[in-house]
């Protein structure tokens, strides 16, 4: 009988040392940061944080990195359990979605006090975080969109490197001549031009702008996709997939892995600045330049930042504002830069070399010009729904099931009501 | 019910202890994790609820919400289409098979460990796989039928995407349902067979007139768990028909919940969802318990 009892405490013990917690050394703040991301980026953000932590040795910094779709699920679980993250790395189209929540915490106070502090950054990259009563986070990095180009195909097809001189119709005729049946078996082996059709950046949103046309009204309760002039941009897109078959569509695209570009066979491609490390692994020379005018000769890109926020409900505020200071200084900055993905906020660094000469040899200043006519990445109540809703829309047209008039009616009627839910 | 307990199974004194410890941690996970939700999901449906804010009680609007709900329609369309060809598509093809492998032949058991094989790989796996065979342009199966002369056909398109899913989850539980069916036909005793030689009746006489009513307990066992599980068909579902974005051309109500929940803040009408999905799978089980008192042969 004794034995069993022995059991007993053996598995009691085993119980109890499973709940239990470690407690915090003393006088030490402890803060988590979540992002999402890949191996490499968790690596820089661990030097970041070591590099922070020499510097304030009262707080400990606890990185998750996780990739994109558990990222968000981890951070609605932790919100559910009311163990919010200190901070937390935000897409700019969610962040409304998140403030008005009330899940974020207001830094103005805490900017207020740190005279001088916003001077740095990219002005425009600010303003999507600027709210009535101030800023409920800060963007980290941002991304404009150039038109990426497969050198060696212009090459073989002697024709001549898009420029800034580039109309949207110099773009169709030039996607027309780069589209190639090599081996003559009725099915194109090279596009000209590929983009993501599903979400507005990188890549119709865009095309919409320079039409003339716009996304959303002002105030975010009408789709205006099915404007004239936006119906303009549509036109353009749906004669190179339908008419010219420049643009492979989705069900080809899928079978070369979504990305025809990174596959070689796409000759162009609108995209931002974190597809370069991808792309110069893909075994062929490439360039940037800016994206084509449109038919009334104006030009216009997106822009879109990936920000930090603080949890509003977290134990310690000081300190995660610290770390934020910190992740938008000169020296952080420049580790991020060194990463390849993106542009940093901190323009100083941003038009230094450690920016402008990166190893892919590819003119990263037509990514900062860009800065200049970019226009922002939407970003309000429900843009998660809307982006589901306008992309299943769009498939439907891509898919040739139904026209691009009707499509695009459709679009607009159910995209309206997720608007005004 | 009849008292079935084999007098050397019934725990006594000091066994009756071991048992209430080592089953304690299971009934802690039922009660804590499967009950638990259950009761939450319900009280969740009756709420408006983002996970940050307080919810709020909103009755049985996520219900009435649900029938103007195209995006749910289409998904509860798709599903109810899908589970209709699924489910006689497994148990007719598994029972078929399960005659084919019952039988004594040199190497059997690696005839039926290869049936078997897609129940243990991981669905993500074979699902690419199974991209490379449906592929327009570069598919293995529109090479053949070009090959032969044929023109190609766009397998995962709108139109064929359902039927090629369906073939696909078909395949995938072929070899769980040859296992039930195996068990079924091995019970049916071997002198039944061979009174109906004596008796002069044929192959077809036999499976008709013997081996079918007898093996209906496996066929009910087996249509009802080909129903729960077309009602949670997900993985290769989405694997085949996914869009950039999270979506899928093939949407299913699992994945609806999900995308509700996760990506919309939407956790009342989610669990509404959830409780439609069960309700009918709940009313389908109801129906085929009518059936097994009817059709169902125990000996």
């Amino acid at each position: 009988m004794k034995k069993q009892y022995l059991y007993v405490l053996l598995i009691g013990a085993l119980l109890l040392s499973a709940c239990g917690a470690k407690a915090p050394a003393e006088g030490v703040t402890e803060i988590t940061v979540m992002q999402w991301g890949s191996p490499e980026e968790l690596t820089v953000w661990q030097t970041i944080t070591e590099e922070f932590q020499k510097v304030n040795p009262n707080i400990k910094v606890n990185v998750e990195v996780s990739d994109w779709d558990t990222y968000w699920t981890k951070v609605d679980t932790l919100f559910a359990a009311q163990t919010p993250p200190d901070i937390f790395a935000i897409d700019a189209p969610f962040y409304i979605d998140w403030q008005s929540r009330g899940a974020l915490l207001n830094l103005q106070p805490y900017i207020d006090q740190t005279p001088g502090f916003l001077d740095g950054l990219y002005p425009k990259s600010l303003e999507v975080y600027h709210l009535d009563d101030g800023y409920y986070g800060l963007p980290r990095d941002f991304q404009t969109i150039v038109l990426f180009y497969n050198k060696d195909m212009f090459d073989a097809a002697g024709l001549e490197y898009p420029n800034d001189s580039w109309t949207y119709d110099d773009l169709r005729t030039a996607a027309k001549a780069l589209t190639l049946d090599k081996d003559g078996d009725g099915k194109t082996d090279q596009y000209g031009f590929n983009y993501d059709t599903w979400d507005l950046e990188p890549g119709w949103g865009e095309v919409i702008w320079s039409y003339g046309g716009e996304i959303v009204s002002d105030d975010y309760t009408k789709t205006l996709l099915g404007e004239p002039k936006a119906m303009a941009g549509w036109q353009l897109l749906y004669d190179m997939m339908m008419v010219d078959k420049s643009i492979p569509d989705p069900i080809a695209a899928g079978e070369f892995g979504s990305d025809p570009f990174l596959a070689g066979i796409a000759a162009m491609t609108p995209m931002g600045h974190w597809a370069v490390p991808e792309y110069s692994t893909g075994g062929f020379n490439m360039d940037v330049a800016p994206l084509p005018k449109g038919p009334a000769g104006d030009r216009f890109t997106s822009v879109n930042s990936a920000g930090f926020v603080i949890a509003k409900d977290s134990k310690a505020p000081d300190a995660a504002w610290e770390f934020i200071k910190y992740a938008t200084s000169e020296d952080a900055q420049k580790k991020l830069t060194e990463l390849g993905f993106a542009i940093p906020v901190y323009q100083k660094v941003a038009e230094s070399d450690v920016f402008l000469k990166q190893a892919a040899p590819i003119n990263h200043q037509v990514f900062l010009d860009a800065i200049e006519y970019a226009k922002i990445k939407p970003s309000f109540k429900g843009y998660t729904e809307w982006s589901d809703v306008v992309g299943n829309a769009l498939a439907l047209i891509w898919s040739g099931e139904i026209s691009l008039e009707e499509g695009i009616a459709a679009l607009v009627v159910e995209a309206d009501a997720v608007l005004n839910k | 019910m009849a008292d079935t307990t084999i007098p050397g199974i019934k725990p006594l004194g000091k066994e009756k202890f071991w048992l209430g410890i080592l089953l304690t941690p299971t009934v802690i996970g039922l009660v804590f994790g499967v009950l638990g939700s259950i009761v939450a999901t319900i009280v969740l449906s009756f709420v408006q609820w983002d996970l940050i804010q307080p919810p709020t009680w909103v009755g049985f609007q996520n219900f009435i919400d649900l029938f103007t709900n195209t995006k749910f329609i289409k998904a509860m369309t798709t599903t109810i289409t899908f589970a209709g060809l699924y489910v006689p598509g497994v148990v007719v093809i598994s029972l078929f098979v399960a005659l084919l492998m019952n039988r004594k032949i040199r190497g059997i058991s690696i005839f039926r460990t290869i049936y078997f094989l897609p129940g243990v790989t991981s669905a993500v796996a074979t699902a690419i796989v199974w991209n490379m065979i449906y592929g327009r342009d570069t598919g293995i199966l529109n090479y053949i039928i070009e090959f032969f002369g044929g023109q190609p056909v766009c397998w995962l398109c709108n139109e064929n995407a359902l039927i090629a899913v369906v073939i696909v989850n078909i395949w995938g539980a072929i070899g769980e349902g040859m296992i039930i069916f195996l068990a079924g036909l091995q019970s049916v005793p071997r002198d039944y067979y061979e009174a109906a030689t004596v008796d002069g009746a044929g192959n077809i006489q036999k499976f008709f007139h013997i081996t079918l009513p007898l093996i209906t307990p496996a066929i009910f066992f087996q249509t009802l768990i080909t129903t729960i599980n077309a009602f949670q068909a997900y993985e290769y579902v989405y694997m085949l028909t996914r869009r950039a974005g999270g979506e899928s051309s093939v949407p299913v109500v699992v994945y609806s919940i999900y995308r509700n929940a996760f990506n919309y803040f939407n956790y009342g009408g989610a669990s509404a969802q959830a409780i439609e999905l069960a309700f009918i799978v709940i009313i389908l089980m109801a129906l085929y318990f009518w059936f097994e008192r009817r059709f169902v042969v125990y000996d």
